[in-house]
C-alpha cells in the first residue's frame, strides 16, 4: 500500500511563520516529495513538556499524536526541536497511558525537514540554485545534540551556488530561547542571543539560517530589535528564494 | 562488574598511554619540555656534570640533596664546590622549616617516570617536601624505571615499595588564576630539570 | 541545614542574582574567553584519541563504584586504616564541620592551610573554623583571593574566573598593606610569599579528595599550583574531607579517570602534580603529617542512590559542563546561589538543598545538551534537568503563575477549536502589543518584549491556509 507523507507545521511554524511552512510544502514538492499538511494537529507539546508540566503537555499533544496517527507516511516536521520531542521523547510522555503504542508508532514516522530534502540532494544540485550572499547555519541545539543532524542541512546549503556559507565558532551554541527560559530569565535569554548575534556580525554574514523556528523566533526578535543584525531565515526559506520551488 | 582497565584497549584510545612501537624516551622528552621541563639525555659518567650544569645554571648557591641520591651527592661534592654551590641533605633540613625555606634548589632523584606524560614519580625516601619546597628542582631519571604509560605505572606502584605519598609531577608548578594567564612557581619549583640517565651512549635528543 | 553564611538561594531568585552578574562588563567577558579556552584545550587534547571510547569507560567505572558504593567504601576504609589512617563518617555538613572542628582541636591547631574543596564548601567549613579561633588559610591562588575578599568561587575548577586582575590587585594590595604593580606574575609572587609563611605555621592541612582508592586506601588530590602537596606535607596533621560518592573501586582506575578529569577540566594531559595519599608519614620518611584523617561525607548522596538521579554521583567535578554551558557562560558561576554553578550545579542543588530552595535552578538552563556532550563520565545531565523540573512541578512548589499559564494552555491547545481562538486572540492583542511600551506591560509577551521584537501572529496563520 502506497503511503502518504504528511507535514506538520508546528506551533510557531503555524501561527508565526506560516511563510516558511509554506517554503518547506514548496520546495519538498520540487523534490519530489509532495507531503500533506496536517490539519487539526496543534502542538507537540513540547513547551510544557520541558517545563516539567507533563499532564498538561500530554494533554496538548494527544490530539497532535492522534491526528498523526490516522495518517501513513513520514511524518516530515520543519521545526528540529518539535521532531526530536516527536521523535525520541514522545513514547516517554505517553508511557504508561493508551497512547503509549501511537506514540511509538508515530515518532518512528517522524522525519526532520533537512534530512527529507538530503535525501533528495541530487534533485536538489539538478536544479542550479542560486543565492547571492554570506551565510551562517545556527544549529538547533536538539537537532543537532538529540537527532545528530548537522550535515544535511549544510549540505543543501552546498548546492547554493553564490552562497558562500561562512564558519561560525558560534553555530552549535545555544541561541538562549529554550522554550520557556526565553521568558522566564528575559536577560539572560537575550544576552545569550547577542552573543550569537555579535559572532555572526563578526564573520560579516548577510543571513543566519537556521531550521528551527523557536530559535527564528528568539534570533531573529532580538536581531529585528537591535536593527544591527543580519537576516535570520529558515533553511526552506533561503533554499525557496534560490530557486528550490 | 568491570574489570581493570585492559592495557591494549587504553593505549589505543587515552593520551597518557604510549603508542606502539613509540619511543618511550622520545616521548618523555617531548612531553616533559611542552610543560616546560628542563630535559637532558645522558650516560652515566656524565650524570654529575649535567646535575651541577643545571644548577648552576639556575644561578643556586644552596641546594639540598635527597637521600635516595646517597652516593652521586658525593661524586657531585668536588664539582659543586668548585661551581660555588653549597650542598647539605635533604633529610637534614627537612625538619627546620627554615632551613627550608632557604634552598635554592634541591636534587633528588625518584621512584619511576612516565614516557606518555613527560612526569616524574617523588615520595619515598626522598620526602614529600624534597621536589617541592626550592624555586628549582633537579631530578635524576634513571631511564630503567621509565615506564610506558599512567597504567602501567599505576599496576606497578605496589612493586615500587611502600610510601605514605607519592606524586606524580609533571613540569614546575604553575597557575592561571588571574586572568588565564599562566604562571609558573605558584607554590611548588618554577624550573624543573631532568636529568635522565641512559647506560648506553645517549642519542642526542632533538 | 544550616549555613554560617548568607544564603542567596532563599533571599534571591536566579533571575536576579543573573541580573547582577550581566551587569559587570568584566565577567561577560572573562568568563568566556576562559571557558572557551578550556573547550578548545579540551578538543585538543584529544584531537589524536578517542574521546568518546576513553568516556565511555570512565562512566562504566564510576557506575561500578556507585552501584555497589557500600562495598567500595569498606573496602576503602579497610585498606586507609591499614594504612595508618583514621577515618571518619559524617552523615550531614553539621556532622562533618564538627568533625574537622574535633580533629583541629585535638591537634591543638591554630593555623589551617587549605587546598581548594568543594566539599569544604559544601558545607560551609571555614567560617566555623574561624568561629573556633583558628586561622584559615585557603592556599590555591584563587581561593586565596576569594577568601581575602569574603567572596565565593565561582567555577569548580577556576574560582576567579569571574575577577580582573585590578580585582585581584586590590585584594592583595589590601592583604599585605601596600601598593602591589597591576602585573600577574608579581601578584603571584606575592601571594606566593605570603602563603608560604602559613604553610610554615600550619598545624593542620585540610583537603578534599578528587578519588578514594578502595584497593589500596588512597586519597588522590589533583592540583596544578603544588599547594596540595605544601599542605599534606608539612603540617603535623592532614584532614581530606572526601564525598562519599569519590570512591574507585582500583588504583588502576585513575588510568582513565585522570585523563577524562585533567583532559575534561583544563586540557591537560595530567596536572602539574597528582598526590597519591596513603596515610601519615612512615619510618624513615623525612617528612610528612604525623596523623592523617579521612572524612566521608554523605549530606545526601547515599540518598540518591536507586533514585533517577543515582548517576549524578558519578560526577569527577571536572568543570566541563560550565565550560560548555550557554548559561553559565553569560551568567557565571555566582548566580546560582550556592556550591555548584553551571549544569551540575543546577542538578545538584535541587537535589542536595531540596526542591523549595534549590528547585528553580533545574529551570536556569535553555536544555540545550551541550553539558551532556562534552561531560566525561557521561552523566545524562539534559535527562536529569528534565525529571528535576518533572519533580517540581508534581511538588507544587512552582509559582503559581507559572502553574495557571500551564493549565490554561493545556486547555486551550488540547483542541482544535479553542487553539484557533487563541490564534485569533493573540494576533488582535499584537495590535496595540506592537508599541513596545505597551507590550513591556504584558505578563509573558512584556518578558519576550523587554529585549525582542514580540513576533506577530500571521494574519493568515497556516492552518487558514489549508482550507
Amino acid at each position: 500500500m502506497a503511503t502518504e507523507p504528511v507535514l506538520f507545521p508546528t506551533c510557531l511554524g503555524d501561527i508565526v511563520m506560516p511563510e516558511a511552512v509554506r517554503h518547506a510544502v514548496v520546495t519538498l514538492r520540487a523534490c519530489g516529495v509532495a507531503p500533506r499538511p496536517v490539519r487539526n494537529a496543534t502542538c507537540c507539546g513540547q513547551p510544557g513538556y520541558n517545563a516539567g508540566h507533563h499532564d498538561e503537555a500530554r494533554r496538548v499533544a494527544r490530539r497532535t499524536l492522534r491526528v498523526l496517527d490516522r495518517t501513513d507516511g513520514d511524518v516530515i516536521v520543519p521545526a528540529g526541536s518539535c521532531a526530536a520531542m516527536m521523535r525520541l521523547h514522545w513514547r516517554e510522555l505517553f508511557a504508561g497511558t493508551r497512547d503509549e503504542r501511537a506514540a511509538v508508532r508515530v515518532g518512528r514516522r517522524v522525519r526532520e525537514l533537512s534530512t527529507v530534502l538530503a535525501d533528495r540532494v541530487d534533485v536538489v544540485a539538478a536544479r542550479g540554485l542560486a543565492w547571492p550572499g554570506r551565510a551562517g547555519y545556527h544549529d538547533s541545539c536538539h537537532m543537532l545534540r538529540e537527532l545528530r543532524i548537522a550535515v544535511e542541512p549544510r549540505a543543501l546549503l552546498g548546492h547554493v551556488r553564490d552562497l558562500e556559507l561562512v564558519p561560525l565558532s558560534s553555530s552549535e551554541r545555544c541561541c538562549g530561547f529554550g522554550g520557556t527560559f526565553s521568558v522566564r530569565y528575559p536577560e539572560v535569554s537575550v544576552a545569550m542571543a547577542d552573543s550569537k548575534l555579535d559572532d555572526a556580525r563578526q564573520a560579516g554574514v548577510d543571513v543566519l539560517v537556521s531550521a528551527d523556528p523557536g530559535c527564528l523566533m528568539q534570533l531573529g526578535g532580538r536581531a529585528t530589535r537591535r536593527g544591527d543584525g543580519p537576516r535570520v531565515v529558515h533553511l526552506a526559506t533561503l533554499l525557496w528564494e534560490a530557486g528550490l520551488r | 562488574m568491570t574489570a581493570a582497565p585492559d592495557p591494549a584497549l587504553l593505549a589505543r584510545i587515552a593520551p597518557t598511554e604510549l603508542r606502539p612501537g613509540e619511543d618511550p624516551v622520545t616521548r618523555f622528552v617531548r612531553e616533559a619540555r611542552l610543560v616546560q621541563t628542563a630535559v637532558e639525555v645522558t650516560t652515566r659518567d656524565r650524570l654529575a656534570a649535567a646535575v651541577t650544569e643545571a644548577l648552576r645554571a639556575e644561578g643556586a648557591r644552596r641546594v639540598a640533596v635527597a637521600a635516595d641520591l646517597a652516593p652521586l651527592r658525593y661524586e657531585m661534592a668536588a664539582r659543586l664546590r668548585e661551581a660555588g654551590i653549597e650542598a647539605v641533605r635533604y633529610e637534614d633540613v627537612a625538619p627546620d622549616r627554615d632551613a627550608v625555606r632557604d634552598l635554592d634548589a634541591t636534587v633528588t632523584g625518584c621512584m619511576a617516570a612516565v614516557a606518555a606524560t613527560g612526569s616524574i614519580v617523588t615520595g619515598g625516601a626522598a620526602g614529600r617536601g624534597g621536589a617541592l619546597v626550592a624555586p628549582v628542582h633537579v631530578c635524576v631519571v634513571e631511564r630503567s624505571r621509565l615506564f610506558d604509560g599512567l597504567l602501567a605505572l599505576l599496576r606497578a606502584l605496589p612493586d615500587l615499595g611502600a610510601a605514605s605519598a607519592i606524586a606524580l609531577q609533571t613540569g614546575p608548578s604553575r597557575t592561571a588564576d588571574i586572568e588565564k594567564t599562566l604562571i609558573l612557581g605558584m607554590h611548588g619549583p618554577k624550573a624543573v630539570h631532568v636529568v635522565v640517565v641512559v647506560d648506553a651512549p645517549a642519542t642526542p635528543a632533538p | 541545614m544550616t549555613t554560617l553564611r548568607p544564603d542567596p538561594l532563599t533571599t534571591s531568585t536566579f533571575r536576579e542574582r543573573a541580573r547582577a552578574q550581566l551587569a559587570k562588563p568584566f565577567l561577560r567577558e572573562a568568563v568566556p574567553k576562559a571557558t572557551d579556552h578550556a573547550v578548545a584545550a579540551l578538543r585538543t587534547r584529544f584531537a589524536d584519541h578517542d574521546y568518546e571510547a576513553l568516556r565511555e569507560l570512565g562512566r562504566a567505572i564510576r557506575a561500578e563504584a556507585i552501584a555497589d558504593l557500600d562495598r567500595h567504601l569498606a573496602d576503602l576504609e579497610q585498606a586507609l586504616v591499614a594504612n595508618g589512617v583514621r577515618v571518619h563518617h559524617a552523615a550531614d555538613a553539621g556532622a562533618a564541620r564538627d568533625l574537622i572542628r574535633g580533629i583541629v582541636r585535638d591537634a591543638g591547631g591554630r593555623t589551617v592551610v587549605k587546598v581548594k574543596s568543594m566539599a569544604t564548601e559544601e558545607i560551609d567549613l571555614n567560617p566555623a573554623l574561624a568561629a573556633d579561633g583558628v586561622r584559615v588559610v585557603e592556599t590555591d591562588l584563587g581561593e586565596y583571593v576569594v577568601q581575602l575578599d569574603g567572596d565565593r568561587p565561582s567555577h569548580i575548577i577556576a574560582p576567579i574566573i569571574h575577577k580582573t586582575r585590578g580585582e585581584v590587585r586590590e585584594s592583595l594590595s589590601r592583604a599585605v598593606g601596600r601598593e602591589l604593580p597591576d602585573d600577574a606574575a608579581a601578584l603571584t609572587g606575592v601571594a606566593r610569599a605570603q602563603l608560604r609563611d602559613a604553610f610554615m605555621e600550619a598545624d593542620v592541612g585540610i583537603s578534599g579528595a578528587n578519588f578514594g582508592v578502595a584497593d589500596t586506601g588512597t586519597i588522590c588530590l589533583v592540583t596544578n599550583e603544588g599547594n596540595g602537596r605544601m599542605c599534606t606535607s608539612l603540617p603535623r596533621v592532614h584532614i581530606a574531607l572526601m564525598g562519599v560518592e569519590r570512591v574507585v573501586p582500583r588504583m588502576t582506575d585513575l588510568a582513565v579517570l585522570l585523563p577524562l578529569l585533567t583532559g575534561a577540566g583544563t586540557g591537560q594531559l595530567v596536572t602539574s602534580y597528582v598526590n597519591l595519599l596513603s596515610g601519615p608519614r612512615r619510618p624513615g620518611e623525612p617528612d610528612g603529617p604525623e596523623e592523617m584523617h579521612v572524612v566521608l561525607l554523605d549530606n545526601g548522596r547515599r540518598a540518591l542512590r536507586g533514585t533517577p538521579y543515582e548517576e549524578v554521583l558519578h560526577c569527577i567535578r571536572c568543570g566541563a559542563c560550565q565550560n560548555v554551558c550557554p548559561v553559565y557562560r553569560q551568567v557565571g558561576g555566582h548566580a546560582y546561589g550556592w556550591v555548584y554553578g553551571g549544569p551540575i550545579g543546577a542538578v545538584l542543588t535541587p537535589l542536595f538543598r531540596g526542591q523549595r530552595d534549590g528547585g528553580e535552578l533545574s529551570q536556569a538552563t535553555s536544555l540545550c545538551g551541550a553539558c551532556d556532550d562534552v561531560c566525561p563520565v557521561k552523566i545524562p545531565l539534559h535527562d536529569l534537568l528534565l525529571s528535576l523540573r518533572r519533580d517540581r512541578a508534581a511538588a507544587g512548589v512552582a509559582p503559581r503563575g507559572e502553574r495557571i499559564a500551564a493549565r490554561l494552555w493545556s486547555w486551550a491547545w488540547a483542541h482544535p477549536a479553542t487553539y484557533r481562538l487563541s490564534v485569533r486572540l493573540a494576533r488582535a492583542a499584537s495590535l496595540p502589543a506592537r508599541h513596545p511600551a505597551v507590550a513591556r506591560r504584558l505578563p509573558l509577551a512584556g518578558r519576550w518584549a523587554a529585549g525582542r521584537t514580540l513576533p506577530r501572529p500571521a494574519r493568515r496563520p497556516y492552518h487558514r491556509r489549508l482550507r
